[in-house]
């Protein structure tokens, strides 16, 4: 099937689904709410956006730097560092790293890019039991689903469909007729598995140049039990994830929190900084972090270097429409609304990803509600560009913006078509609109199109100059 | 029907005024409210004969080398004018902000690009911040509600002026639509690329415009305003939709987009 | 042959030379400058929480809606087991705690109450000491060390927290600029573990404790 039609069909199973749409509406109209509210209440946002965009820019412009003193202070501390061009190299370390421990059994916390490099298939590519403990994620590992949003990846799941899936395959679920009863169920089936796991992988949302920790910014506690309890704690980062300090860090995760939730602080913000220390009475024997390229070098020369300040907040996603109504899945990526057709071109080639930079009304919401003004529309405009320039869309639509452009060079030819046109059109009208056009089903098939006056503005305007 | 010159009313500029394609091809009235409008304003106002199209469906579609094309010959028809002044946020931007990025390797195209950006206008914002005009006696007893296009909101900063014009328009009560500055789902070629996802986004607005009891939809954008305004009438709704000029011009007693004359 | 390591750095380095046209890199002195200037930004921006005393603020913050803590005050240190105590009967819990072995909470009067030094995986109740708070978020500031494990904060259901009064920083920046160390673990904790990742209903005690109680030492109230 061809790029177009897979998009095709997922977009019309989308929007086929009514319980995605209220599933949708319901988070991140939630989330729209609650950000307003907070940003609202607090006037230097303007000038927080401001610094947050100079704050990863700053880190962008001096990336080898920052990855070096981080690699430096984080051996320091007694982490282990790898490096990974791609994300088959990624996921090749963390099971080399499993495999000579022993690992049987891995915890996860919530990591996007441990979606994106394809972690769970060479987990179990390698045959060692991958457990989800973030909730979300826990629930689209027992479905089998890819996330659908980058903050509540389950947020398509109906709490009878959740219902459905823990009575299945929880050992304890008891009647489950409330969604306390489900999480309580979720907290007890994970309890004992936190404490089996030989090794606990996270992400990380920032990367800590100046002391080498990583941060991880949650709400569960998943994260801390995941990377606590077992001998091991694995980080897979992305190489932007990079800040100078604690400090900026902390001015970061003010507008990432409020883009996010609405909240200021998640409830567990936590810095990790190395292995079990002497005296430490708890915490992992060993700590790896694994830096991930993956794509983000060639971003940086490809004219995507803006895209590099994201911090995952999900906010361009709570308030794209097409996001809105067409969820995650439709996407057919790791990533996602806006920053996720930005991205996904990048990972997956533009040939097959083509419509997502396409299937945009470049409004520029996102951009408004993004944190660190990412200029996602232009962003957008520069995959079509690129689309173009390699020969990639369809043969309709490269001649159909070829004739445009001929007449739209031609003024004569232009006012002549026009008058076509305007004598055409209402021959397939009744009364002042038109049902059904030749050529013009995309728009009718589901709007009426208003007819057009009998003469075009350029004929009457020139006939009634002297 | 006597209409005041602004408060400070300068030399009378000559306007260009680069009506659209659409608004050529679709809804004339929009153009001559237009220049009633500007006449009104104390400007002189010309629509250059050999006018033709933004570029906007090439720059869209990823076509540079087209759009610049276009570009380069519309920037030569309007650059004579003091101001050139745009019935439509989407195209005012194409010129303003989107003519000048066609040309960051082309110093001199660069610079006129530039310099025509500098005095194009989106009308709306033009009559009430350039020439600090407000309509005078016209009054239109009706209930509306306002749609913000994106383009002439994000880009050009199009949002309070059009309320500000058609608070002095007698007897018409402006009702607040929800998402007001939340996309109609139109954005150009996207509405036909994949109507699927904009029948979905416009279904949600007619909706909403629906919901606020108003008679009248109005915007400043004909694109948004005819992909509304289709959606509205293909589910059987009432509402009538007009682009905000034509009421300011004293039009909002003849037929309405899609109504015969 | 060509490391991942060596491969990104070179790549980074390289475009990042294309973007500034050749020129050279800015040497260390001046990146250190320029993030410094950033640093110093951030606290011109800050939430205006006004200039009252800390104690209060702090209070006011962790029981707000967003943060869903329970809290109350009491004098000294000392008075830290009559709120346990009490707050296990009013919640029908056993009187038998995992109490963090900091040498303060050690030298308190527990009788009464079965203690030990590890929280169990499906510990009820667990009492600590916080190394401070941020009054700006409502945070509770744990490091970890020998006196506290980290695991503390994360395996109770209930989790009862002393905080000192005179610990408590305005900011995030002023924990931060207090250089209080960098232990294996800085946990900053701002409520009960929650979620609402079904059909967005907030449930409190997803895997981390589901009660935090906060309660203030000293001040001037």
């Amino acid at each position: 099937m061809s790029a177009r039609r897979s998009f095709d069909a997922r977009v019309r199973d989308a929007l086929a689904d009514p319980h995605l749409k209220i599933a949708i509406e319901r988070t991140t109209g939630n989330a729209r709410t609650k950000r307003a509210a907070a940003i609202l209440s607090w006037p230097s946002y303007p000038a927080v956006r401001d610094l947050a965009r100079d704050i990863k820019d700053h880190v962008i412009a001096n990336l080898d730097h920052y990855l070096v003193q981080f690699e430096r202070n984080a051996l320091a501390s007694g982490a282990q560092v790898h490096w990974a061009r791609t994300g088959q190299e990624a996921c090749a370390i963390v099971v080399d790293i499993c495999r000579k421990a022993g690992v049987r059994s891995a915890t996860r916390a919530k990591s996007m890019l441990g979606e994106e490099i394809g972690l769970p298939h060479a987990l179990a590519d390698a045959g060692i039991e991958r457990v989800e403990t973030d909730l979300a994620e826990h629930i689209i590992q027992l479905a089998g689903d890819p996330p659908s949003h980058i903050v509540w990846p389950a947020l398509h799941k109906t709490r009878e469909q959740v219902r459905a899936l823990f009575l299945a395959r929880h050992h304890d679920p008891g009647a489950l007729e409330t969604v306390e009863a489900m999480v309580a169920s979720a907290r007890r089936e994970l309890r004992a598995r936190f404490q089996a796991a030989d090794a606990g992988i996270s992400g990380a949302n920032f990367l800590i140049a100046d002391t080498g920790a990583i941060c991880t910014v949650t709400n569960e506690g998943n994260a801390e039990l995941t990377t606590t309890l077992p001998r091991i704690h694995i980080v897979t980062a992305g190489i932007e994830k990079l800040v100078p300090s604690t400090a900026h860090a902390m001015a970061l995760l003010r507008p990432l929190v409020r883009s996010a939730t609405g909240a200021e602080l998640t409830q567990y913000t936590t810095f990790h900084c190395g292995p079990k220390r002497a005296g430490d009475r708890d915490g992992p024997d060993a700590f790896h972090i694994v830096l991930v390229d993956g794509g983000r070098t060639r971003m940086l020369d490809e004219g995507l270097a803006e895209m590099l300040r994201c911090l995952r907040c999900g906010a361009c996603l709570n308030h794209c429409v097409v996001y809105r109504h067409i969820g995650g899945h439709a996407y057919g990526g790791t990533y996602p609304g806006p920053m996720g057709s930005v991205l996904t071109p990048i990972f997956d080639g533009l040939p097959q990803t083509r419509d997502l930079a396409q299937a945009c009304t470049l409004n520029g919401q996102c951009q408004e509600v993004c944190p660190v003004a990412i200029p996602l529309p232009t962003l957008l405009r520069g995959w079509r560009d690129r689309s173009w320039r390699e020969g990639l869309e369809p043969a309709t639509v490269r001649w159909a913006v070829r004739a445009w452009r001929f007449v739209a060079l031609r003024p004569a030819l232009f006012r002549l078509v026009n008058s076509v046109a305007v004598r055409a059109m209402p021959l397939f009208a009744r009364g002042g609109w038109i049902r059904r056009m030749p050529l013009a089903g995309g728009w009718t098939d589901h709007r009426d199109l208003p007819r057009p006056a009998a003469r075009t503005f350029m004929a009457q305007y020139r006939s009634q100059r002297p | 029907m006597v209409q005041k010159p602004g408060p400070t009313p300068r030399e009378a500029p000559n306007v260009g005024l680069f009506v659209t394609c659409l608004v050529d091809t679709m809804r004339p009235s929009i153009g001559f409210a237009a220049i009633t409008l500007l006449e009104a304003a104390g400007c002189r106002v010309e629509a250059p004969l050999d006018q033709t199209c933004c570029g906007q469906p090439a720059l869209n579609a990823g076509d540079r080398d087209g759009a610049a094309q276009v570009a380069r010959r519309t920037i030569a028809l309007l650059e004579p004018f003091d101001a050139v002044v745009v019935p439509s946020g989407s195209c005012a931007a194409t010129i303003k902000i989107h003519y000048p990025e066609l040309f960051h390797d082309d110093p001199a195209w660069k610079a006129r690009a530039e310099a025509l950006g500098a005095r194009t206008y989106e009308l709306l914002s033009y009559l009430a911040d350039q020439r600090g005009w407000l309509p005078d006696q016209v009054a239109l007893g009706a209930t509306a509600t306002y749609h913000d296009s994106c383009s002439g909101l994000r880009e050009l900063g199009v949002h309070a002026q059009p309320r500000r014009l058609l608070a002095a328009v007698e007897g018409l009560a402006l009702r607040p639509l929800a998402g007001s500055d939340t996309c109609c789902g139109f954005g150009g070629t996207f509405c036909v690329k994949y109507p699927a996802i904009s029948n979905a986004i416009v279904g949600e607005k007619a909706g909403h415009v629906e919901a606020t009891g108003a008679e009248l939809l109005l915007g400043g954008d004909l694109g948004c305003l005819m992909n509304m305004a289709g959606k509205l009438h293909r589910t059987g709704s009432g509402v009538r939709a007009f682009h905000t000029a034509e009421i300011l011009a004293g039009m909002g007693t003849g037929p309405a987009i899609g109504e015969l004359p | 042959m060509t490391d991942a390591r060596s491969a990104i750095l070179t790549a980074v380095s390289a475009s990042l030379s294309r973007r500034r046209g050749g020129q050279p890199a800015p040497d260390p002195d001046s990146i250190a400058a320029e993030a410094e200037a950033l640093r110093l930004r951030a606290y011109a921006t800050r939430p205006d929480r006004g200039p009252g005393p800390l104690d209060v603020s702090f209070m006011e913050r962790v029981v707000s809606p967003g943060v869903a803590a329970t809290a109350e005050r009491v004098a000294g240190l000392a008075d830290f087991p009559v709120v346990v105590r009490r707050y296990l009967a009013a919640h029908g819990l056993s009187p038998s705690i995992a109490l963090q072995p900091h040498p303060d909470l050690l030298a308190l009067d527990w009788s009464g109450i079965e203690t030990h030094d590890r929280p169990g995986l499906d510990e009820p109740v667990a009492v600590g000491l916080a190394l401070g708070g941020i009054a700006e978020t409502g945070s509770l500031v744990f490091h970890s060390g020998p006196d506290a494990p980290t695991l503390f904060a994360f395996l109770p259901v209930h989790h009862i927290v002393a905080v000192e009064a005179n610990r408590l920083w305005r900011g995030l920046e002023d924990y931060a600029d207090a250089g209080a160390g960098h232990p294996r673990n800085v946990n900053l904790v701002t409520g009960a573990s929650g979620t609402t990742d079904i059909e967005g209903t907030l449930v409190r005690g997803a895997h981390g404790p589901g009660h935090l109680h906060i309660v203030l030492i000293g001040g001037a109230g």
